[in-house]
């Protein structure tokens, strides 16, 4: 059996390293399938390990640390990574497009095998900069602008996640990947986390910033880096209740979001944010079934959800419209899509027989078993939301009447590559075994019962309610040409405000503190150039304006003018005296000035005790 | 923005609606009652289109958000 225990980001980084000499062509078709082919293989041979380690700088950088957990998120990533390599094929024009993409799929199976939180950090900023670029290639001006909005918001996740990482290690000395003491260390570390995984209010980068990526790159970035966010977390906070809660109300702000959306793939984006909560929530419960429900739905969501994103880029690509207003009539045009979006959809929405059933259960019944009954209500509330949500995408999209649609079925390689993503969507649906035997604790999975009689009628109560619901009250969801506020309306606001700060009163404060300093440093050279003199001048003018005496009018050249009259200074040749002497005296006085300054300091701060 | 009475009636109600709905909800859940996740999807239904049409209220015509 081949074996090439290598870190699995190796492949992607050199495969990205050679992408510009093979052009554009074949070869390039070629030499892609074949990173994915490689990138697979390394992924689904890796053993259970601890290797690679690399010491730096008194630390030992563990770029290969593979468990349970890792190997999961591995195999998933490394799968959607070849499925995403091969849809792109027809669509990506550009080879930079498809090096970020590399990059942003290399780095995220580095997150993943990290052992350390320094080897993580670092891909855990590649991550962000290579998945900018592919919201870049898009290059549109709003495209541009969420992009610069999406790489500041992760910016200060990364320097609260660095902060995080660093003061944990001052605390303990090590730099392992683990759960995490309590402190501000934990508050920072769990605020970078919280910016990659969508935490309400941290979350308005991602239906900003996907929406706007290139057909191929929206692919790529809805699988890696909330899903790499949720791994960090199942690492560092498992079993934090605040978590578990967090995760509800993602649940629920996604999806009442998502409903009002008209962009499909922003609809898409904000069901990121209420799916997520799931996986947030089974992390948070932290129990053995909690974790492997959210382990689980990340494997399960990543399959569904980059098969959405695929469909939808697929119309977008054949139409080149992105508005439920503007779609419809597509189910006979393009019907293999419909059919593989109408599984992705049955799949999110948790109907029985689809994965997402399996790892909505377990999630919903860890919550149950944990006697945590309002988030088992609230993460069951987004159940029908999401339903609700796909019935009004898939209807809107593909058969609702439009005569005036022109498109035809997408190109072989996004069939392909849909097809045999959506083959896996029924496939762990109907045997969840074959999921279950890889998860973190498989044990307890085997035992939980996906399709017990009660839950599985319960599931289609709940579900044939929504769908009758929503057939008489179609209307009331109908899509609509309007734009949703959210949170990030206030960041705009904000953020205007803070550049208006800067650029009046800051800058206004700063040019006057620019003059007085110039005026200052003027005033010393003015005063070193004869001291004597202008201490005379200076006493003069002091005694002048307090009434004391008259102004000695012309008297050493000085003619009752301010003191940066430098006409004076040529009389100064009256003063026979050595004006070195004087330096000096003055030097030595302004020494022993700041001598019984810093005397005072430290006496004051108590450092000479 | 100029609201409406009877939307706004319209709403209260429906809010009071949805509001009674969840705590009957909340107070019966424990996945036994017959028809329980029947009553769930109904009143989930309801809470996102008040939800939705609440919000609404903050939309603004437009096709691109920025």
């Amino acid at each position: 059996m081949i074996e090439l225990n290598i870190p699995p980001v190796l492949v992607y980084v050199v495969g990205a390293a050679l992408l510009p000499l093979v052009g554009r062509g074949r070869v390039r078709r070629w030499f892609l399938v074949a990173v994915a082919v490689l990138g697979l293989v390394s992924a689904f041979t890796l053993k259970p390990q601890t290797s690679w380690v690399v010491p730096f700088s008194g630390f030992e950088l563990v770029f290969l640390h593979a468990d349970r957990l890792s190997l999961i998120m591995g195999y998933i990533f490394s799968f959607i990574g070849a499925a995403a390599i091969l849809y792109g094929l027809d669509v990506v024009r550009e080879n930079g497009e498809y090096i970020c993409g590399l990059l942003y799929l290399g780095s995220a199976l580095g997150a993943v095998f990290a052992g350390d939180f320094f080897t993580l950090y670092i891909f855990w900023e590649i991550m962000a900069f290579s998945s900018l670029g592919l919201v870049w290639y898009s290059r549109t001006e709003r495209a541009r602008n969420a992009g610069m909005r999406y790489i500041l918001f992760h910016l200060f996740g990364g320097c609260a996640f660095l902060a995080g990482i660093v003061i944990h290690y001052m605390s303990t000395g090590s730099i392992a990947v683990g759960p995490v003491e309590t402190g501000v260390g934990y508050f920072l570390l769990l605020m970078g986390i919280g910016v990659n995984t969508a935490f309400i209010p941290l979350h308005t980068w991602l239906p900003d910033a996907y929406p706007k990526a290139t057909i191929a790159g929206a692919v790529f970035m809805s699988v890696y880096t909330t899903k790499t966010g949720v791994y960090v977390l199942a690492r560092t906070f498992p079993g934090v209740e605040a978590v578990a809660y967090m995760g509800g109300v993602m649940a629920l702000y996604g999806v009442i979001f998502a409903l009002m959306q008209n962009d499909v793939r922003k609809l898409l984006s904000y069901h990121i944010v209420s799916q997520v909560g799931y996986m947030v929530a089974g992390i948070g419960i932290g129990t053995a079934i909690g974790i492997d429900g959210g382990i689980a739905h990340v494997f399960n969501h990543i399959l569904y959800k980059a098969l959405l994103f695929m469909c939808m880029g697929a119309v977008i690509y054949r139409t080149g419209r992105n508005n439920l207003t503007d779609l419809g009539g597509l189910a006979r045009k393009m019907p293999v899509t419909m059919i593989t979006c109408v599984i992705a959809a049955l799949s999110i929405s948790g109907v029985v027989g689809f994965n997402g059933y399996i790892s909505k259960g377990m999630v919903i019944h860890a919550a149950e078993e944990s006697h945590m009954h309002l988030l088992a209500l609230a993460l069951m509330l987004g159940s029908v939301g999401t339903f609700l949500s796909f019935l009004k995408l898939t209807y809107y999209t593909f058969f609702r009447r439009n005569e005036g649609i022109e498109a035809r079925e997408a190109p072989l390689p996004m069939l392909i590559a849909m097809s045999v993503t959506a083959f896996f969507c029924v496939a762990i649906g109907v045997y969840p075994k074959m999921l279950y035997v890889i998860l973190p604790y498989p044990e307890v999975a085997m035992e939980y019962r996906a399709y017990a009689p009660g839950h599985t009628a319960g599931t289609l109560e709940l579900l044939l309610m929504t769908a009758f619901m929503f057939a008489a009250l179609k209307v009331l969801i109908a899509p609509h040409e309007r734009i949703t506020y959210d949170i990030d309306y206030l960041y705009r606001k904000a953020g205007r405000g803070v550049i208006w700060f800067c650029e009046k009163p800051l800058m206004a404060f700063a040019s006057a503190i620019d003059t007085d300093l110039r005026r200052l440093a003027g005033s010393f050279v003015w005063f070193s150039r004869n001291p004597a003199m202008a201490s005379v001048v200076l006493l003069n003018a002091t005694a002048t304006r307090l009434g004391l005496m008259k102004p000695p009018a012309h008297a050493y050249g000085y003619r009752g003018e301010e003191k940066d009259d430098l006409s004076w200074e040529v009389p100064v040749k009256a003063i026979e005296e050595p004006r070195e002497r004087l330096s000096i005296g003055t030097g030595i006085l302004l020494v022993v000035i700041f001598f019984l300054l810093y005397l005072i300091v430290m006496l004051t701060h108590g450092w000479l005790a | 923005m100029k609201v409406h009475t009877p939307l706004s009636l319209i709403l209260m109600i429906a809010c009071i609606v949805a509001l009674v709905g969840l705590a009957l909800l909340a107070y019966t859940y424990n996945g036994e009652i017959k028809g329980f996740y029947l009553l769930c999807g109904a009143i989930g239904v309801v809470f996102f289109l008040l939800a939705t049409n609440v919000l609404s209220l903050i939309q603004k015509e437009g096709r691109y958000d920025d």
